[in-house]
């Protein structure tokens, strides 16, 4: 009895603590945040829809982004399919062409009445109003109007003769309504001006920002981790030489040269996107360098250094295993940050058509695009425009959330 | 002070020639020249057009050549713009460019540390979470969505400000939409900086010593708290007028400011080496300044940085 109670003594301070490492540590505190979360959730599904957008396609989930439906262009948002969309737009069409063939008429008839007053020829015109048999009620009142205003020779009239070429589509695409499979395609979020599914261009555009935002951002931290430790590492003479050089190039207008460059490489080269990976990652791993140097230097003459040292480790086994492992954390917060930097500089040298050229499309082309036709159809801009913003504010939450979790003493918490 | 300031200006100098130099064999090592689209110009006019453009010299000689020219402040004749010379182009482009870039400039700076300010005395409370949301978001909107976002809104459906232009079409009113758009990251980000460096400064002792002395809380935000909390935002002015140059590039397209930026995209393009160089330099000079001038501010604010 009394033994058992000494076991139970001893046990309670004999508990096995589980280590809590510094990921676990930082998983707690960033769990806390939030916003971080929801960001880190949705940028998970930006990545995995970007990821699996091709069997998405191939599955019928998603509508082939270069399939162009002629007919289907320019149609707005909507749950509804793209037939009655059609329908709706060529009868909102007609409804102005209407009003402008009335006002145009209105004006032609007293113009007309001052003038031809003994003219009786005006009548006969009105037979080429379009009596179709489907339709009457419609057609009808239409052709009533234009007896009403005795108008003359408006077959040549090209507000007449828009109206009856639209009247005419609308019948074939009336008739076709329950037919044509491309009028039974739902767009969610509209499509462009060739007829292609914004939602499915949008997904596709994502995957090549995205994509360049990563490799972009995988290159400038590989050059700029492996030069700010050797220079951190070595120091002496290198490092002097290797943070001059940081130094010069942080002084130059670096958007300057990368606009250059991707003017200079001309427009066949430019279409695969590689070289825009390289010149935008060659010019950005200076901050990371400098930041993994400064690590670098105040970790290497720490103890645990001198212990591997003192065991006989290579410079490289000690850089690599010891040093560089405990600079993870600043080089995951930068990385995080400066991924949506990378992708604002790719859709602004795309946006200025420098970027990404066609058929490959990226946010900055799309918006770019978007722009050029946002008076009549303001989605084609705004689509893109959202999905990015939405994006680029999840990723720079999470790259607060990812500091302020990794650091706890960071001090630009906000 | 001074002694500091001349020996920066001088380090002016080999960033300068390192630019151009770089950004000159850049341009001439790419495949095509200036005229390479021009295909059915015979071969004898295309070697009096070479000549005339001193293009068929040997590189290294061109490379002279055009260092002499700039140190006169000479860019040549444009080869795309015919009639015109560069620096015509940039003389008429350049005060428009400056003054959007400076309006802009003051307005996130001033606009900024005002919400800054509102935000950091009102912690947690809705003028706060209002001020970090619009912070967050305009450091996430792309200039080129938020430009033609605007244009939208302001220009075509409430037709209360034009869309582009320059004061010399459209007046006063048409410097408000380019300069809020190029503004607004900057504003953003100098609104977190500004109320996170000023909730730092409220915790610090000095700010306590201050309140125990009693003095007024106006006393204490507008000449203990602002001295201390300005520093980070100065330093940040360099950068964001950077920032607020290369985005104009953008903007003026966007806005048809007729300004330097969109020759200077429109040169890359067309291979107009005379044009793009000229660029090249004239928005190097302006960024190197910028940083020389914030660097001296900052020196002027805070007692504790000495210039030797």
């Amino acid at each position: 009895m009394a033994n058992k109670k000494l076991q139970q003594a001893v046990n309670e301070f004999n508990q096995v603590m589980k280590p809590v490492s510094l990921w676990a540590d930082a998983w707690k505190r960033l769990r806390k945040n939030k916003m971080a979360l929801i960001s880190l959730f949705i940028v998970s599904i930006y990545i995995l829809v970007s990821l699996f957008a091709p069997i998405l396609t191939s599955a019928g989930v998603l509508i082939d982004y270069r399939k162009q439906v002629i007919t289907n262009a320019s149609l707005p948002p909507s749950f509804r399919p793209a037939g009655e969309l059609v329908v709706k737009k060529i009868e909102a069409r007609i409804a102005s062409l209407e009003q402008r063939a009335k006002e145009k008429a209105a004006e032609q008839s007293s113009f007309g009445s001052f003038f031809n007053f003994g003219a009786t020829d005006q009548t006969q015109p009105n037979s080429t109003a379009p009596s179709k048999p489907s339709d009457q009620g419609d057609t009808s009142a239409f052709s009533f109007t234009y007896q009403g205003e005795g108008f003359s020779g408006n077959t040549t009239d090209p507000v007449v003769r828009e109206l009856l070429s639209q009247k005419e589509t609308l019948e074939k695409v009336k008739a076709e309504l329950n037919t044509n499979p491309d009028y039974k395609i739902v767009y969610i979020l509209g499509t462009d001006d060739l007829g292609r599914d914004m939602f499915a261009r949008i997904i596709y555009g994502g995957r090549i920002s995205i994509a360049i935002g990563i490799v972009g951002t995988l290159t400038a931290a590989l050059v700029g981790i492996l030069i700010g430790a050797i220079s951190g590492y070595v120091g002496g003479w290198l490092d002097n030489l290797l943070m001059r050089f940081v130094d010069i190039m942080y002084g130059l207008p670096y958007m300057l040269i990368v606009i250059i460059i991707m003017a200079m490489i001309g427009e066949k080269a430019r279409g695969s996107f590689v070289v825009l990976f390289v010149a935008i990652a060659l010019v950005s791993w200076l901050t990371i360098s400098r930041v993994v140097r400064g690590q670098i230097i105040s970790l290497k003459n720490s103890e645990f250094v001198e212990a591997a040292r003192s065991m006989g480790a290579s410079s490289w086994r000690i850089i690599f295993r010891h040093l560089l492992p405990n600079t993870l954390g600043v080089i995951i917060v930068f990385s995080t940050l400066m991924m949506p930097s990378f992708i604002m500089n790719e859709s602004f040298l795309s946006f200025l058509g420098l970027g990404v050229s066609a058929p490959d499309a990226s946010w900055g082309t799309l918006v770019s695009e978007g722009v050029r036709a946002m008076e009549s159809y303001a989605w084609q801009l705004l689509g893109p425009g959202i999905a990015m913003t939405i994006f680029l504010f999840c990723m720079n939450f999470l790259g607060d959330g990812l500091r302020d979790a990794l650091d706890p003493q960071s001090k630009n918490r906000t | 002070m001074a002694r500091y300031f001349i020996r920066r200006a001088l380090s002016l100098i080999p960033t300068l020639f390192i630019v151009i130099t770089l950004s000159f064999f850049l341009i001439r090592l790419a495949p095509g020249g200036p005229f390479a689209r021009e295909r059915d110009v015979p071969e004898a006019i295309l070697q009096n057009l070479m000549k005339r453009y001193h293009m068929d010299e040997p590189l290294f000689k061109q490379y002279l050549r055009y260092m002499g020219d700039i140190v006169r402040w000479d860019f040549g004749p444009s080869y795309r713009y015919r009639d015109l010379t560069v620096n015509e182009i940039i003389d008429r482009g350049l005060p428009v460019s400056m003054s959007l870039g400076v309006i802009s400039l003051v307005l996130a700076a001033v606009g900024g540390v005002a919400v800054g300010i509102i935000s950091a005395l009102n912690q947690n409370k809705w003028q706060d979470y209002v001020a970090v949301s619009i912070a967050v978001i305009g450091i996430s909107v792309p200039l080129f969505v938020m430009g033609p976002v605007l244009q939208l809104i302001f220009g075509m459906k409430l037709k209360i400000l034009p869309i582009g232009q320059w004061i010399s079409t459209n007046g006063l009113k048409a410097v408000i939409l380019p300069a809020l758009t190029l503004s607004f990251p900057y504003f953003a980000y100098i609104a977190r900086l500004s109320r996170a460096s000023i909730l730092e400064v409220l915790r610090s002792d000095y700010i306590r010593t201050a309140r125990a002395k009693g003095l007024k809380e106006s006393v204490v935000v507008w000449k203990h708290v602002l001295k201390g909390a300005l520093l980070p935002v100065v330093t940040y002015l360099g950068p964001a007028f950077s920032g607020i140059v290369v985005g104009s590039i953008v903007i003026e397209s966007v806005f048809l400011v007729p300004g330097i930026g969109r020759p200077f995209v429109q040169s890359a393009l067309n291979r107009d080496y005379t044009l793009i160089m000229a660029e090249v330099v004239v928005y190097s000079i302006i960024l190197i300044i910028a940083n020389l001038v914030v660097d001296l501010i900052y020196g002027l604010l805070d007692p504790r940085i000495s210039y030797k």
